[in-house]
């Protein structure tokens, strides 16, 4: 079942970049192609730390904020001079930190993550903008750009490091315990903590995964834009979900993989540039792309409800 | 069957935004030049009065327009997906309103890289980051809003007497936009000793921010009795709460942009005044200038576009 709703997501992908190449000769091009893959890392690795939360069955709303925070603190750290390997270590601490602090409300504090990660949703950015005075943070050393200019072949730097992420996030999703646990605790999480597991442990690490993927992909936005906002990353937490519930993750937790994620945030991505390409109206891609999202989640909806009767 | 019901609803979704799209695709129209116009957004009245403008050149010219934005003013990420989408399709030149000076930088170099001639709307690049990346704009078309707000403070100055208390309501910090009024505004006024600035907040361009941002100052600060908004809209929100408070007519509101809605403002005399910029004109200009740089014609690295006051004698 969930073999075949991957694939399903995967066939969406090919018929619209089949139909983006009968319409526009400037879609299949490895140019525009990379252009893609490199736009589409962002979100593709927001979505790795949503698809974790989402399928323990939780939700996490602070995901846009965390990006704007870590952001920031690496911003300062590079402007001050530091050194390139500490400005990212704090970086990512500071996106594990406030990852775990929202897990650790959720699991010991017994909380709702919708409320608990509202919440947080708005001390993170209220921090970032407090440490800025709401200014962007810029002047950083050539080197750093790399992570966003840099090539390795003719590929560009963020789509191997979003290539190294869903890799190495896919096989703590299959192959280890923890992994195991995310998919237990969003499936039956009182069951789970029936047979010993250390739910509430756990539940905090995944919200903790969540904070450092926003970090990582601060770093990406950072080093993309030359400067770090205050302000960025809004709304990215509605990219994510979408991605991770176009890729079939069900929001009612234990069922989902990565690898849907991943063509997930590639339908968002394509679609965007493709409406670009096309130049069609942008009020007109907001209404297409949340059509997607709708009859995506319409069609799984209808599907299961089939497959149970 | 899903598989296939996805795909159809993909194709279907997509080909259906495809027929519904204003104007001809660009690979259709060979021997045509097309010019980019990427906006800021286009739910502000000021941009598309701009896009108005240029779409008129464009006609008028005989060049294929193709205006983009992003969905929200601040989204720059987003913005420079749109250059990069755009250099994809063969653009001859590129006219943008940068979301953020800096940032677009890194887009503008990739236009650089492909070939793609510059024309700066509205918003000025940081000098230093444009100079850096080794990014060079043909033009920069727009008004100088360093004047603009001279103009207002000169305004509030002469309309109190010289003797005021002002609440300043400023724009997203750290843009070029908003910095240049607020400049301009506190060096206005910086000669009349009894004007005093006392409370200066940002309500990030939003008029529901304005709002609220004023309603607070006016608490703070009962004493304020003049206003200076950096955007029209945050100054119509501050009419709001003046009239929230019953202060209608007590407080003198001038904003900027002379938007619709705070013309009719002004002729009801509930706010004092505006500083009008002209959009539609900025387009017309910007295309203008894109056409003769594709034509190989030289033009000047600064257009200014004119700048005027409007209050209760000349708004309509």
């Amino acid at each position: 079942m969930n073999r075949a709703r991957q694939f399903g997501t995967l066939i969406g992908l090919v018929a619209l970049c089949f139909v983006l190449w009968i319409l526009t000769p400037y879609f299949l091009t490895v140019s525009n192609l990379l252009n893609v893959a490199e736009q589409t890392s962002i979100n593709a690795i927001v979505a790795v730390g949503m698809t974790f939360v989402i399928l323990s069955a939780g939700i996490d709303l602070s995901v846009g904020s965390i990006v704007a925070l870590s952001g920031v603190i690496l911003g300062m750290a590079l402007r001050d001079g530091q050194p390139l390997m500490l400005a990212l270590t704090v970086a990512l601490a500071v996106g594990v930190v406030s990852g775990a602090v929202n897990g650790l409300l959720i699991s010991h504090g017994d909380l709702p993550p919708f409320i608990v990660t509202l919440g947080t949703m708005s001390i993170a950015r209220g921090a970032a903008l407090l440490v800025t005075e709401g200014r962007p943070v810029s002047g950083f050393a050539a080197s750093f750009r790399v992570l966003a200019t840099g090539r390795v072949g003719f590929v560009p730097a963020p789509v191997i490091i979003t290539a190294a992420v869903y890799l190495l996030a896919h096989l703590v999703l299959t192959r280890t315990t923890f992994g195991r646990y995310v998919y237990a605790i969003g499936g039956n999480e009182e069951a789970t903590r029936l047979s010993g597991v250390a739910v509430r442990f756990h539940k905090a690490m995944i919200y903790a995964v969540s904070g450092l993927m926003s970090a990582v992909a601060a770093v990406i936005l950072t080093a993309r834009l030359n400067s770090a906002q205050p302000i960025a990353g809004m709304m990215y937490e509605l990219d994510a979900i979408a991605a991770t519930v176009i890729g079939g993750t069900s929001l009612m937790g234990g069922e989902g993989t990565l690898g849907g994620t991943l063509v997930g945030a590639l339908i968002m991505g394509v679609l965007r540039n493709g409406l670009n390409l096309l130049g069609v109206s942008s009020f007109l891609q907001q209404i297409v792309i949340g059509g997607v999202i709708v009859v995506a989640v319409l069609l799984d909806t209808v599907l299961k409800r089939k497959h149970r009767a | 069957m899903r598989n296939v019901t996805l795909g159809l609803v993909v194709i279907a979704a997509v080909a259906a935004v495809s027929c519904n799209r204003g104007g001809p695709p660009v690979a259709d129209a060979p021997g045509k030049p097309t010019i980019a116009l990427v906006l800021k957004t286009l739910n502000h009245p000021y941009f598309v009065d701009m896009r108005r403008g240029a779409q008129e050149a464009a006609d008028r010219l005989g060049v294929t327009l193709q205006v983009q934005a992003a969905e929200r003013e601040i989204d720059v990420e987003k913005q420079m997906q749109i250059v990069e989408n755009l250099i994809q399709t063969g653009i001859q030149a590129l006219a943008i309103t940068p979301s953020g000076s800096r940032e677009i930088v890194s887009a503008l170099v990739k236009a650089r890289d492909a070939k793609v001639p510059i024309i700066v709307v509205d918003t000025r690049l940081d000098p230093k980051a444009a100079a850096d990346a080794g990014v060079h704009a043909e033009t920069f078309v727009g008004s100088d809003n360093y004047e603009g707000g001279k103009l207002a403070g000169e305004y509030l100055v002469k309309a109190t007497g010289g003797k005021a208390h002002v609440g300043i309501l400023e724009g997203i910090p750290g843009h070029e936009t908003g910095d240049s009024r607020l400049r301009g505004f506190r060096d206005a006024v910086k000669g009349a000793t009894a004007v005093t600035i006392v409370a200066s907040q940002p309500a990030n361009w939003e008029r529901d921010q304005g709002f609220n941002v004023f309603q607070n100052m006016l608490q703070a600060h009962p004493e304020i009795d003049s206003v200076f908004a950096c955007s029209d809209l945050m100054a119509l929100g501050a009419l709001e709460a003046i009239s929230a408070a019953h202060r209608t007519g007590s407080i003198k509101v001038v904003g900027f942009d002379a938007l619709d809605d705070a013309k009719k403002a002004i002729a009801e005399g509930t706010m004092a005044a505006s500083v009008a910029q002209f959009p539609a004109e900025m387009g017309r200009v910007a295309i203008e200038s894109a056409v003769k740089v594709i034509r190989g014609e030289k033009i000047p690295d600064d257009i200014k576009v004119k700048l005027e006051l409007v209050t209760r004698d000349n708004a309509k």
